[in-house]
């Protein structure tokens, strides 16, 4: 197997993105000695790292998962901070119920059944954290993550945030969308990248940013 | 002014923590109106007596809240009972539109097919006698004195028309009375505010009741008001306290015979 390292426990092998693991499937992504195959049509983040681009992680972060699912995503981000801690918020009790079995396998997930919407609800469980990851697909979601960010965000913290255009306007041209979504996240934030996810998630853009 | 916050682990104040005797409590009250001034762990690491401690704390006491809370939502037997009572009705049309068509065959003809609708409907009354036992035996279950006052078929239609359990009990008495009649309810609405004269319904699904079907039409609406105040007392008492009340039944069962003697 040739391996070529992407980023932290990420690497391609043989061409095939994957996370460093010691653990089973969990979505069905097929396991290949040691390593999880990190399917980009299911996972933004793995979409993103396709297009080529890195988020640099030491391994021991803690990070706030606002819009975890059944925890798709969250079980390869587990995987590269497999020293730190994972909060993941979810406010539906399906997918969450998926969720529980993979905080049951590790050791660094905390669960956290709210509504992310009212960060003041686990004000007093999360501790401030260095990275917030942000995928719910609602319409105030710049609101709500700012409203995190408010709350746990350390400083110099970093997010890196999942947009759908139509969940944000249904009507408007994604174009528009994303660039009214930049606009109003760089007056708190430091905008350090972002791009589309296509042909993985269809209007869909990830932003990366720094708090100011 | 003295600062104070709610934490995972108990109450924070004036530098100091009152560790809280059920962590499980303590963590769904951890809500602060305020970004804490500190990090929590700080503080908790020298609670629990190191990080390791710590976090499998926290991961303890969080898996075992989400397991409740989402068996709660997923698996509320409310919802089970709603389910069942929509697939009961379905059933009971499809036994009533099939034993129309085998009368509209055997009047042409007594064929195999005939034959073959009666096995089908057989088949289906079975299903529906086991959805009924089912519906009866759960809401025994969740909703006791409801059940007890209003009979399991009432009980559970009435469940199914608010939603769930916890909607039920925040129904007033005059409104449980006349849920099953909203049709006529709002016909008769519509009726009055031209200025016609138009009946109110006086009840809904629970003229299904044995108590109140087998009065004369005169005493009916004193019965179902009765009824309708005994049933929004018994689903308080199931969803918060979940006893078996005699007392219940037996004042229902004295208004009824006063009812019918007068
Ligand atoms: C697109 S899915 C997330 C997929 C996931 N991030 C992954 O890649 O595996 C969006 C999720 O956000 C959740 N969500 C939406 N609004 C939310 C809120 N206010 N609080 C918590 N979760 C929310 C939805 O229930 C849904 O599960």
């Amino acid at each position: 197997m040739k391996l070529e390292k992407l980023m932290r426990n990420v690497y391609f092998a043989d061409r095939v993105l994957v996370t460093k693991s010691r653990y089973g499937s969990h979505y069905g992504e097929k396991i290949i000695d040691g390593f999880r195959e990190w399917i980009p049509w299911r996972s933004k983040l793995a979409a993103m790292i396709l297009k080529g681009h890195r988020v640099d992680f030491r391994g021991d972060e803690r990070v706030l998962y606002l819009g975890a699912a059944s925890g798709t995503t969250v079980s390869h981000l587990a995987d590269i901070v497999d020293e730190g801690i994972i909060y993941a918020v979810e406010y539906s009790a399906k997918p969450f119920e998926k969720l529980l079995e993979l905080v049951r396998e590790r050791n660094n997930i905390i669960p956290l059944l709210f509504d992310a919407s009212k960060p003041w609800k686990y004000s007093g469980i999360v501790e401030k954290v260095d990275f917030i990851y942000q995928d719910i697909a609602q319409k105030n979601q710049i609101e709500i993550l700012e409203s995190n960010a408010e709350f746990f965000l350390k400083e110099g913290g970093e997010v890196l945030i999942m947009v759908k255009a139509r969940s944000i306007d249904s009507t408007a041209e994604p174009e528009e969308v994303f660039n009214e979504v930049l606009e109003v996240l760089s007056s708190r934030f430091e905008v350090l990248r972002h791009g589309t996810l296509e042909p993985y998630h269809k209007d869909h853009i990830f932003v990366h940013a720094k708090i100011f | 002014m003295r600062l104070k916050y709610n934490l995972w682990f108990g109450v924070y104040e004036d530098g100091k923590v009152e560790r809280s005797s059920n962590l499980e409590e303590s963590f769904l009250k951890a809500e602060n109106e305020e970004s804490l001034p500190f990090n929590i762990p700080d503080v908790g690491f020298e609670v629990f007596g190191g990080e390791e401690e710590y976090y499998t704390a926290l991961r303890k006491t969080a898996l075992a809240i989400a397991e409740k809370l989402v068996e709660r939502e997923l698996r509320r037997e409310d919802k089970y009972v709603i389910a069942l009572v929509k697939a009961l009705e379905e059933v009971e049309e499809s036994i009533n539109m099939l034993n129309e068509k085998l009368e509209d065959i055997r009047v042409v003809k007594d064929s195999e097919i005939a034959e073959e609708f009666e096995n089908k409907i057989e088949g289906l009354k079975n299903l529906r006698k086991k959805i009924e036992r089912e519906i009866e035996e759960m809401m025994t279950k969740i909703a006791p004195n409801l059940t007890e006052i209003a009979g399991a078929k009432v009980a559970a239609k009435l469940l199914e028309r608010a939603g769930s359990m916890e909607r039920l009990v925040r129904f007033p008495a005059s409104k449980i009375q006349v849920i099953g009649a909203e049709k006529s309810l709002y016909k008769a609405f519509a009726r009055m505010k031209k200025g016609k004269k138009a009946k109110i319904p006086k009840h809904g699904i629970i003229f299904l009741h044995p108590f109140i079907r087998t009065l004369p039409k005169s005493k009916r609406g004193k019965m179902a008001r009765f009824l309708a105040a005994k049933i929004a007392i018994a689903a308080k008492i199931d969803y918060f306290r979940g006893e078996l009340d005699e007392s219940l039944y037996e004042s229902l069962r004295r208004r009824y015979e006063e009812l019918r003697r007068k």
